[in-house]
């Protein structure tokens, strides 16, 4: 890679060339990459401020930002333009910054530069010599040894008088950046997968005994086989349970019990049981006895203005233009009769139709039904047959899911790699221009700055210590934090 | 209070005096003896200009050995009464801020002492045992009837996830005040060059070991967060605050962790973002206190 920029720049690039490798080197850049990550903890910053009192004091504090704040509560960060186009651009950035490294990280692994300087060594934070009492084939052999039974991989070349060595663990690890970032990138195309084709209905409702289509072209139905619950001492709900069937096609596809916390899943379509309710079994038939409607009608989603504490519901018969409300009687007999105008039994359920057609006038027909006697009114036949109940589900589906589960895998196995398999290198010259059968050696860790990289070194050259019975000089430079550029002569008194 | 519960909360006393005396340790370790010198100095025009610098000078390294020994305690302590509480309620320590922050004050102490035996130093004890009080007497401020152990809200009945999610979170928060507390002692380190402290490199390094425990294991806390999320409420994300708190963190350490192949920024700035992080470690943990949302169980509100 870098050869190929070296012969481009022999050539006078045309503009659009040279605006492609501005924006290229951007991307490439950990800098801007810095800086875009900076952008984007800030704009999530002011969207979880949002959610809190902190603008507020900051209103309550200074006046004059009063204006500020409001619009700051106004603003939906998280679903707006600049958040947006700052992950695109993070996108971007991962993604080309990748292609960017690869090449130079796989050279890296496979064929690293084995040759050295003295003036490397000399340089480096820290760096050891010794003079081994062998020549140097027997004092590279001892020094290999040494260094495999520390996992490294050992490489050399011969320079002259010299052999260069190159040693380096833990190389492989490098690579576990990739799917680090690249899982960056698939956390965010799990979530437009799932916000462009998921689903969530938060009110999916099947009475006892009955089957709902989930709908949203998953051709699932699903169907309440029982419900049930247990009660606390105190009166407070302990749990209840769904048994659910499930059916794909018409076919069974899955049978399971939910319960608050514990969802059912099937494929990326996911239960999750919310709450319950009562429902009414209500049977409905044409004078001619075809059944129009038979199903368990679900009560207290619908409030009705004569009798607001009584569960109601709504049936609608489509092919005959009606309209159904459904009536329960008040549990609360205090009610009666001031809110609840219709006092029901137990067993007793109101009706009403009204007609649906464009020609429908307001004109309604009412009834009190008797839990198991048909009952004509409007030219239909309606039975309350039983009271039974319905659970809530809450439906959701993410196919986002397997996209996003992927991701965190590779995401914490790439940050355990790359932290916990550092990459460690040390070269080395062998040096045998001295005295015949005696090896200088010289070496030094890529460890600027690293402490812990520099301590695996010390480790390294006291194994060799102790394996070649030589003594070695260890150089260490203070500080280089500390490190101030020189100062004018002082200035001394 | 049940004896189980009692007995935990005997060892959280425990703790705290434990915590209160390892911090008195390493406070006189830490500061030690601030010596004045007086210097007189005679100028080539025959005048005599007296100066005076500060010199400080640490204090006995048996008070850090006292420090350490006590630090010991008050993670056997606090440790022992997370231990005992979690026997008595069956669960992992996430019902309110009680049981959350004992449990911080258990791996806080132990994350650090665990460091402390690693690098063989012992000058971050000042900064992070204060840290630990801080969070004893806080404890004491809370209600005491968050001492009870009381029926959970069934929303917050998945266990497993419930207890990795939590832990993994006490985990991050711990080792990110670990890397606080290197990150102030590297900044003194580079405008003082104390000799008694440890060089800067190993203090860079303190911070970065640190992090590089805390950053996947806040990953963690938003991965099995948002698994659970999905569990209880049917969605992954949800932008909550507390949520989004924690991604910015999250995102600040990550910019940390960039800065560091950056020479020019490798040292001095990268050890402000580290403060930065730590800063909004401590409003992430708060968060309940000025966030709505569905994480406003924790009982403060
Ligand atoms: C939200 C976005 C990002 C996050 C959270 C993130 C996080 C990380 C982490 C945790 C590391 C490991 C640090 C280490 O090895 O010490 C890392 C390394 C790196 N990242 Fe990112 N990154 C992000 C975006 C980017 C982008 C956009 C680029 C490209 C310009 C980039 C380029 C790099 C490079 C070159 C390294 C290797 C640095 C080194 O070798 O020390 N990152 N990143």
């Amino acid at each position: 890679m870098a050869q190929a920029t070296l012969e481009k720049r022999g050539f006078r690039n045309s503009p659009l060339e040279t605006i492609v490798d501005r924006i290229w080197r951007f991307f490439c850049s950990v800098r801007a990459a810095v800086v875009e990550i900076a952008i984007l903890a800030v704009l999530v910053l002011i969207g979880t401020l949002r959610g809190s009192s902190v603008p507020r004091w900051i209103a309550d504090a200074i006046p004059a930002t009063e204006g500020i704040v409001d619009r700051w509560y106004g603003w939906d960060v998280f679903h707006s333009m600049p958040f947006m186009l700052i992950l695109a651009i993070l996108t971007i950035a991962i993604t080309v910054c990748t292609l960017n490294r690869a090449p130079g990280i796989w050279r890296t692994i496979n064929e690293p530069t084995i040759s050295t300087t003295r003036g490397f060594i000399r340089n480096a934070d820290v760096s050891a010599n010794a003079t081994i009492a062998q020549p140097v084939e027997s004092s590279l052999d001892a020094f290999t040894t040494s260094l495999k039974k520390k996992r490294y991989r050992v490489l050399s070349e011969e320079h002259g008088d010299a052999v260069h060595v190159y040693a380096d663990k833990n190389r492989w690890a490098k690579l576990a950046t990739f799917p680090f970032h690249l899982a960056l990138i698939l956390i965010l195309i799990g979530g437009i997968v799932g916000a462009r084709y998921g689903f969530k209905e938060n009110e999916f409702i099947i009475p006892e005994g009955s089957v709902r289509d989930v709908g949203h072209g998953t051709g699932l139905s699903v169907k309440l086989d029982q419900f049930s619950d247990s009660w606390r001492e105190d009166g407070t709900a302990a749990s209840y349970r769904s048994d659910l069937v499930l059916y794909e096609n018409g076919e069974e596809v899955k049978r399971d019990s939910i319960t608050v916390n514990n969802p059912m899943s099937y494929g990326t379509t996911t239960f999750y049981q919310t709450s319950y309710g009562q429902a009414a079994q209500m049977r409905i038939t044409d004078l001619d006895g075809n059944v129009l409607y038979e199903d368990a009608t679900e009560l207290g989603i619908y409030r009705s203005s004569t009798n607001p504490d009584a569960p109601a519901g709504i049936i609608t018969l489509p092919q005959s233009n009606l309209r159904l409300n459904v009536i329960a009687p008040d549990e609360d007999r205090a009610n009666a009769p001031m809110l609840d105008t219709l006092n029901l039994e137990s067993g007793q359920m109101y009706v009403q139709i009204r007609g649906t057609g464009p020609d429908a006038g307001a004109e309604m027909q009412d009834a009190v039904l008797v839990q198991g006697v048909p009952q004509e009114i409007n030219g239909i036949v309606v039975e309350f047959q039983r009271e039974t109940r319905f659970t809530l589900l809450q439906v959701a589906s993410n196919p986002g899911i397997p996209i996003f589960w992927a991701a965190s895998f590779l995401l914490v196995g790439g940050l355990f790699a790359t932290f916990y398999f550092p990459h460690r290198r040390i070269r080395a010259i062998l040096d045998r221009s001295g005295e015949p059968g005696v090896t200088q050696i010289a070496l030094a860790p890529l460890a600027k700055r690293d402490w812990s990289g520099q301590k695996d070194f010390r480790g390294v050259v006291e194994d060799l210590q102790r394996r070649l019975q030589t003594d070695f000089v260890v150089n260490e430079r203070a500080s280089t934090y500390l490190e101030r550029p020189a100062k004018p002569a002082s200035n001394s008194a | 209070m049940e004896g189980m519960v009692r007995l935990s909360f005997y060892l959280f006393a425990a703790a705290s005096i434990a915590v209160a005396a390892a911090w008195v340790c390493y406070m006189v370790y830490a500061v030690g003896f601030i010596r004045l010198r007086r210097t007189a100095l005679a100028t080539s025009t025959g005048m005599t200009v007296t100066g005076s610098s500060t010199e400080h000078v640490p204090g006995p390294m048996s008070a850090a050995r006292f420090g350490s020994l006590f630090g010991w305690f008050a993670a056997v302590f606090a440790g022992l009464s997370v231990l005992t509480r979690a026997i008595a309620s069956h669960r992992g320590p996430y019902s309110n801020m009680y049981e959350f922050s004992l449990a911080f004050v258990f791996v806080l102490t132990l994350a650090y002492m665990l460091f402390e035996r690693f690098y063989n130093v012992r000058q971050l004890g000042a900064i992070v045992m204060t840290i630990a009080l801080g969070m004893c007497l806080y404890l004491w401020s809370l209600p005491p009837r968050m001492r009870e152990v009381d029926a959970l809200n069934p929303a917050l009945q998945n266990r497993p996830l419930m207890t990795l999610h939590v832990s993994a979170a006490i985990v991050a928060y711990a080792t990110f005040a670990v890397s606080f507390a290197a990150a102030i002692l590297f900044l003194i380190q580079l405008r003082k060059n104390v000799s008694w402290l440890p060089s800067a490199e190993m203090l860079d390094d303190i911070g970065f070991r640190a992090v590089t425990i805390g950053f996947p294991m806040l990953a963690l806390v938003l991965i099995l967060g948002s698994i659970w999320a999905h569990q209880a409420w049917g969605a992954y994300w949800s932008w909550d605050p507390k949520e989004t708190a924690a991604l910015f963190t999250w995102l600040v350490y990550g910019v940390y962790l960039h800065t560091r192949s950056l020479r020019g920024w490798r040292g001095q700035r990268s050890a402000i973002i580290l403060l930065i992080g730590f800063v909004a470690v401590g409003f992430t943990y708060y968060g309940n206190y000025f966030f709505g949302g569905m994480h406003a169980y924790g009982g403060v509100n």
